[in-house]
């Protein structure tokens, strides 16, 4: 019997040690990309292009179709360009950075499926003959023309070696705008993404998955300054470990500046911070401003005019809005002075709406697609936006079936696939 | 991964306490202090144990990002009551103050500590004269204490375990002293310490 017990001991010891996942960035090195005679594109280039895509080579991974976007992060005069290649096939996209090779273009980068831990470089050319030198030379395509993008792809720290290719074949659908909102200012630190949930980062990342604009949430520090944080505390799950624990409202801004880092290593962002990157260094138009603590709204309300105006100032126009999850919300945003005039997304009822003066009524999506109740909102003189839904099913469902002028998503890479691809 | 390990470790422990109280059984002089017979021969025996933990955990303390220096060797006092039925299984409580880690800042000046309060469901049997063996489960209530740029104290409570072995030396009918090797973990937030102490055993009350 003692014998049965020992073996059975450790193979419950063996068995216990599962996989820790991870989905860590591939070596995208290329020697050619990397050359002094690969030099920057002109960011006349990118709109062209912009399409719908089909895969001829790769298809099996990726899907046979793709949306291309453009994205940049601004840095004072420095801008780089990331071209976006958004699949449906378990949410895949690739992200890459593009240059000029002789008569080509050439782009580098990598791939990932947010549905696993898959991932993978990718090297990509457009030849002179597959569309470069119109592209180059801006020059019109003729109605017969198209852009033929060849390359390879890698999975894990595998050789670059598959074969991808992909063809042009219409522009992105335009008729009815969608606001792609990525949660938690791009993404959960739980998908494994390049930076950490609510973090300068991954606010600049936003647009390369694909959203038109972030929800961030937002708490205050003991202090009143408001930072960028999801949970009530720090835990292991968002913050790397510092030996402090409790609510993140127990801590001065100071405190947490010094000696807290989010998982990826960054600062926790002030909502100043976090706005300023929104409108100074991103192309993003919409930012919902999660409320996650119960008390003066006024800081936030200070905020969204000040950045609201900046945004105006330099010719961009960027929507901040005030989120309103719960009654205890609602009161401390009525109580603000001028509560009218700012603008609002209230998560409650379309009288909750009514009473608020919300700009935006933003329902659960197990709700249902609610298109009667959007019909009101819309005639109202409002907009509906839902959240937060991530069944890439559901999302093109919500698309193509809903009436809702925004969806906020984990997954904005395949919310914007179907938004663009609809014809 | 950690919660899965410590599931398996639990019901190893669990499995091997049963091959030892089989064990156990067979010999009944095994018993430290048996209790003389009076009524049902259940006893109430408490243990105030003092000494010295290690910050074990493989989760860390800090992150290279601060610049500390970490003191991972710290006080434990623990205290357990125990019921003495008259067969071998025992079952009781463990509190006490653990010191998990402290830590100075090098570039500033600042200090944090990392306590915990365990509250724990012990179980307890001898395995062999006068050794004994523990396992528990509870919650550790962990407390940061923070100076720096002002005082800040936070808590949050951490579902945990420990294991420990002792040796007790009777000194008179009811009391003895006994040295004890434990490991308490705060298994929720990665946080363990392994501990070394001094322990003073009192069979208080007989019925």
């Amino acid at each position: 019997m003692k014998k049965y017990i020992l073996i059975l001991s450790c193979f419950f010891l063996v068995a216990s040690c599962t996989k820790r996942f991870s989905a860590p960035l591939p070596d995208t090195t290329w020697s050619a990309f990397d050359s002094a005679k690969a030099t920057p594109l002109i960011s006349s280039i990118n709109n062209r292009l912009e399409g719908v895509y089909a895969i001829t080579n790769g298809n099996g991974t990726f899907g046979d179709t793709a949306v291309l976007k453009w994205s940049y992060t601004a840095n004072g005069r420095d801008t780089s360009f990331y071209l976006s290649i958004l699949c449906e096939t378990e949410v895949s996209y690739f992200i890459c950075e593009a240059k000029r090779l002789d008569t080509n273009i050439i782009f580098k980068g990598y791939w990932r499926k947010m549905v696993n831990t898959e991932t993978g470089a990718v090297r990509l050319t457009i030849s002179r003959k597959g569309g470069a030198d119109k592209l180059l030379n801006n020059i019109a395509f003729a109605s017969t023309d198209t852009v033929n993008i060849e390359g390879i792809y890698g999975s894990g720290p595998l050789a670059t070696d598959q074969p991808l290719s992909l063809k042009y074949i219409r522009p992105l659908y335009k008729a009815k705008p969608l606001e792609i909102i990525a949660h938690r200012g791009g993404g959960r630190t739980s998908d494994l993404l390049p930076a950490s949930e609510n973090s300068l980062e991954i606010i600049k990342m936003a647009s390369q998955f694909g959203a038109t604009g972030v929800e961030i949430d937002v708490r205050l520090t003991s202090d009143g300054v408001p930072i960028l944080f999801h949970d009530k505390s720090l835990n292991e799950r968002v913050v790397q470990r510092s030996g402090l624990y409790g609510d993140i409202d127990n801590y001065t801004y100071q405190q947490l500046y010094t000696l807290v880092r989010l998982i990826k290593g960054e600062r926790i962002p002030t909502l100043r911070e976090a706005l300023n990157t929104i409108v100074y260094n991103t192309p993003l138009q919409f930012v919902w401003l999660d409320t996650k603590y119960s008390g003066n709204l006024q800081p936030m309300r200070d905020l969204q005019k000040e950045f609201t105006a900046k945004a105006t100032a330099i010719g961009r126009k960027v929507e901040i809005v005030i989120g309103l999850p719960d009654d205890d919300a609602v009161n401390n945003f009525m109580a603000l002075k001028d509560y009218k005039a700012a603008a609002s997304v209230c998560e409650l009822s379309l009288e909750d709406v009514e009473r608020t003066g919300a700009t935006i009524w933003a329902p659960r999506w197990t709700l249902g697609k609610q298109n009667d109740e959007v019909d009101k909102v819309h005639a109202a003189g409002k907009r509906a936006m839902v959240w937060t839904l991530d069944v890439p099913a559901s999302i093109n469902d919500f698309i193509t079936q809903g009436k809702f002028d925004g969806i906020l998503s984990n997954y904005p890479s395949v919310t914007a696939y179907y938004h663009y691809v609809r014809q | 991964m950690y919660g899965n390990k410590i599931k398996y470790i639990s019901l190893l422990l669990v499995l091997a306490f049963a091959t030892a109280q089989s064990k156990a059984q067979r010999k009944s002089g095994g018993e430290f202090m048996p209790s003389k017979k009076v009524g049902k021969g259940y006893a109430l025996v408490a243990y105030a144990s003092g000494g010295l933990s290690y910050y074990v955990s493989g989760g860390g303390t800090t992150t290279t990002f601060l610049k500390t220096n970490v003191t991972k060797l710290n006080p434990l006092t623990t205290l357990r009551v125990m019921w003495h039925p008259d067969h071998l299984l025992r079952l009781g409580v463990e509190t006490g103050y653990v010191t998990f880690y402290t830590y100075t800042l090098q570039d500033t000046v600042g200090k944090v500590s990392l306590n915990g309060i365990p509250l724990l469901i012990e179980w307890n049997m001898p395995v062999a004269k006068r050794f004994n063996v523990f396992v528990g489960t509870g919650v550790y209530f962990l407390k940061s204490n923070l100076d720096y740029g002002g005082k800040t104290s936070s808590s949050k409570a951490s579902l945990g375990w420990m294991a420990a072995a002792s040796y007790t030396q009777p000194l008179t009918k009811n009391l003895g002293v006994a040295a004890e090797l434990k490991y308490m973990d705060a298994s929720e937030t990665v946080n363990a310490v392994m501990g070394l102490q001094v322990q003073l055993v009192w069979k208080f009350f007989r019925w």
